[in-house]
């Protein structure tokens, strides 16, 4: 399955999910809606600017007729000069005026408006609509504005005579298309210009963080060391690069944590093999009688029974750490349960000159605990406080508890444990002393079990430790099992 | 009584075999689900012994062809899976207990026979073994006529070993019987406990009853 017909586009998919994609995407949209509406707008105000400077030019025209054949209808010659020269005499947006009498006789009119207007349309158009600037074309398809009004002449007035006026706005139209165009090559420019730019920024932004994936990538098991340097990084990747560095921590930690165990496990299991293995090759080297035999094959059995109870404990431990383990909770007293260990360790406390016994604040500890799991917890704790405490000393069991958490206590006056050992106390396999580790029969993994038995119940372990004075160890959990 | 052994690993059924027959059961062995499967379903047995993980088809699918086609005998799980859920569904496909390996052999024993015992003992009033009487109703023992000074403890202790005399009895049985301490402890514990009943019990007298047998437990019996 080497040839794919997909990968084309399965790369193009990869290339439309690409954040440099997205980013440029973004940019690129916004810089042309940005873009689009600022010319768009700016092209309206223009156009209805122009179109209202042609207008009030319009009705300022009209007026000064209007006042003129109100005020001084026998002045012709101001009238004519008004009509006829003075459009003339412009070389831009030139004005065509016609003077009609009440029977539509054309009484003055701006040389060359016949040539450049369809009066009789202009007529027709206006008549309608009085007073008002219309759009209208010229016979040479130039754009012209038009209007008319009527004009009382004299005043009193004795008639009303016709103005008409239009007014060339070529040269405005010519201004808006080139506005128009330059509108659109704008359009253009920024459709190609803002994806070429933004992916650019895009392709910046994101280098730090192909580079803390480059990083990333070549860090494995065995270089586990290595760190992201946080320097250089915008501080948003800074912090990035930070977490993703404790991360590493813990994952260092742990992996020394591993290997650690992974040592101290196959020293644990080949001891009891390699016993159960020499004893039997030996034993069978020669012919021996029956109590030699039945002696070897105790011997096996004893060891195989220590592998037993360390792989008991181990599938413990592995069992607590599932996230699926769940606690038998029920109401224990915890004094009567105290008390039942006590009980059992009396006999093993006795012998070893030490005193066993319980000391209880309150009248009565109730919490909802798993009771095998918290019985092996003291179990442990006292036999581990029997096993370190001389002749003559005390083992006390105390408990007392508040609303939220109840604590059950073990403290004895026995050797202690240095202080630079205390943190690792818990690590599965650490012994405090190493000389002793297979005379005390423990598996090391005594005080790593209570330590699991707290956290499944939502709690944990304390200990302090006086080398010389005694040792105690606190347990901590929570009274119920909601929250 | 008949014992049907389904266990791939030849050794442990090898063990399992000798064992139980010197146990006093009659018992088959077959190799695979399919072959446990057909012997179960053609001879007659008072127990099936089960490993979870069979060739050719599991122990779960075994237990649950068997309860379809009505067969009623008793199913003991053993497995080196030791997970809850798994337990809980053993139990819910029928089968009748569970035992996670490794275990003690003395154990296995112990439940298969609490198992075949169909029903509690008829409780007794009194045990006798050798010249060691135990008084149930009045919690009292005497050996040779002569009153034992028991604690409370000790004397649940000696009346556990010999409601099981001549049977092996294992530590953690013990703690769990006695002091209801139902996790692999220290083994040592149970073993001075014993020590001190020893003393009241064995010491005085010529014969001794109790008997250590290394590496599993402890036994009462009158003789060797």
């Amino acid at each position: 399955m080497s040839f794919n017909p997909n990968s084309n586009s399965e790369r193009s998919l990869r290339f439309w999910g690409t954040l440099a994609f997205r980013l440029t995407a973004g940019y690129a949209l916004a810089g042309l809606l940005l873009v689009f509406f600022a010319t768009a707008s700016l092209y309206l105000v223009l156009l209805t600017e122009l179109e209202k400077s042609t207008d009030l030019f319009l009705a300022d025209k009209l007026h000064v007729l209007r006042t003129m054949l109100r005020e001084r209808p026998n002045d012709l010659d101001a009238l004519r000069e008004e009509v006829e020269l003075e459009s003339a005499a412009r070389r831009y947006e030139q004005f065509y005026i016609r003077l009609l009498d009440e029977q539509d006789t054309p009484l003055l009119t701006t040389p060359g408006m016949a040539e450049q207007l369809d009066l009789p349309l202009l007529a027709a158009q206006t008549r309608s609509r009085p007073d008002r600037a219309l759009a209208m074309k010229g016979r040479h398809g130039q754009s012209f504005r038009v209007t008319s009004a009527a004009a009382p002449v004299g005043s009193p007035p004795s008639q009303t005579d016709t103005i008409q006026i239009a007014i060339d706005i070529s040269q405005e139209q010519e201004l808006l298309a080139r506005f128009r165009f330059w509108f659109w090559a704008m359009l253009l420019g920024s459709f190609v210009i803002f994806p070429l730019v933004g992916y650019q920024i895009a392709l910046h932004g994101i280098r730090p963080v192909e580079q803390m994936t480059t990083t990333a990538r070549h860090i494995s098991s065995t270089n586990l060391h290595e760190r992201i340097l946080p320097d250089g990084y915008p501080v948003e990747l800074a912090s990035l690069a930070d977490t993703f560095n404790q991360m590493l921590d813990r994952l260092e930690e742990s992996f020394g944590r591993i290997s650690r165990f992974s040592a101290d496990i196959a020293h644990d299991l080949r001891t009891p093999v390699n016993n159960i293995r020499g004893e039997a090759e030996v034993a069978l080297a020669r012919a021996r009688s029956a109590d030699e035999y039945r002696d070897v094959v105790e011997s096996c059995l004893e060891e195989a029974v220590r592998l037993s109870d360390l792989i008991g404990d181990l599938l413990f431990l592995a069992r607590a750490e599932s996230p699926l383990t769940h606690l038998r909770r029920e109401r224990v007293d915890v004094a009567e349960l105290l008390g039942g260990v006590t009980e059992y360790y009396e006999a093993s406390a006795a012998d070893g000159g030490v005193s066993l016994t319980t000391r209880f604040d309150s009248e009565q500890v109730i919490a909802e605990l798993d009771r095998t799991l918290v019985q092996r917890a003291v179990g442990n704790l006292v036999s581990n406080a029997l096993a370190h405490t001389p002749p003559g000393g005390a083992v006390v069991l105390g408990t007392n508890a508040d609303s939220s958490t109840i604590r059950i206590e073990v403290s004895d006056t026995g050797i202690g444990i240095p202080s630079e050992a205390l943190p690792r106390v818990f690590d599965r396999f650490f012994r405090v002393d190493t000389s002793r580790s297979q005379g005390s029969g423990g598996t090391g993994l005594g005080l790593s079990i209570v330590q699991s038995i707290a956290q499944l119940h939502g709690g944990n372990v304390e200990i302090s430790s006086q080398p010389g004075q005694g040792t105690r160890v606190t347990l901590h959990m929570p009274v119920s099992g909601a929250g | 009584m008949k014992i049907l052994v389904i266990e791939d690993e030849l050794k442990t059924a090898k063990f399992l075999k000798k064992g139980l027959v010197e146990a006093g059961f009659v018992v088959d062995v077959a190799e695979d689900g399919l072959e446990g499967l057909h012997m179960g379903l053609e001879l007659e047995f008072d127990l099936i012994i089960l490993d979870v993980m069979l060739p050719s088809m599991d122990g779960w699918q075994v237990v649950t062809s068997l309860r379809q086609s009505g067969r009623r005998a008793l199913v003991l799980f053993l497995t080196a899976r030791d997970a809850v859920h798994e337990r809980v569904r053993g139990f819910e496909l029928g089968a009748d207990d569970y035992l996670v390996k490794p275990f003690a052999f003395s154990e296995l024993l112990a439940r298969v026979r609490s198992l075949l015992r169909r029903g509690p003992a008829r409780p007794q009033e009194n045990i006798r073994m050798a010249d060691l009487e135990i008084d149930l109703l009045r919690q009292r023992a005497t050996r040779a006529g002569q009153r034992l000074e028991l604690t409370t403890k000790e004397f649940l202790l000696l009346t556990f070993l010999a409601r099981r005399a001549g049977e092996v009895v294992s530590r953690t049985l013990i703690a769990e019987a006695v002091w209801d301490m139902n996790f692999d402890s220290d083994t040592n514990v149970v073993d001075v406990q014993v020590r001190r009943l020893r003393s009241k019990v064995d010491e005085p007298f010529p014969v001794k009853l109790i008997h250590t047998v290394r590496g599993s437990g402890y036994v009462l019996q009158s003789e060797q």
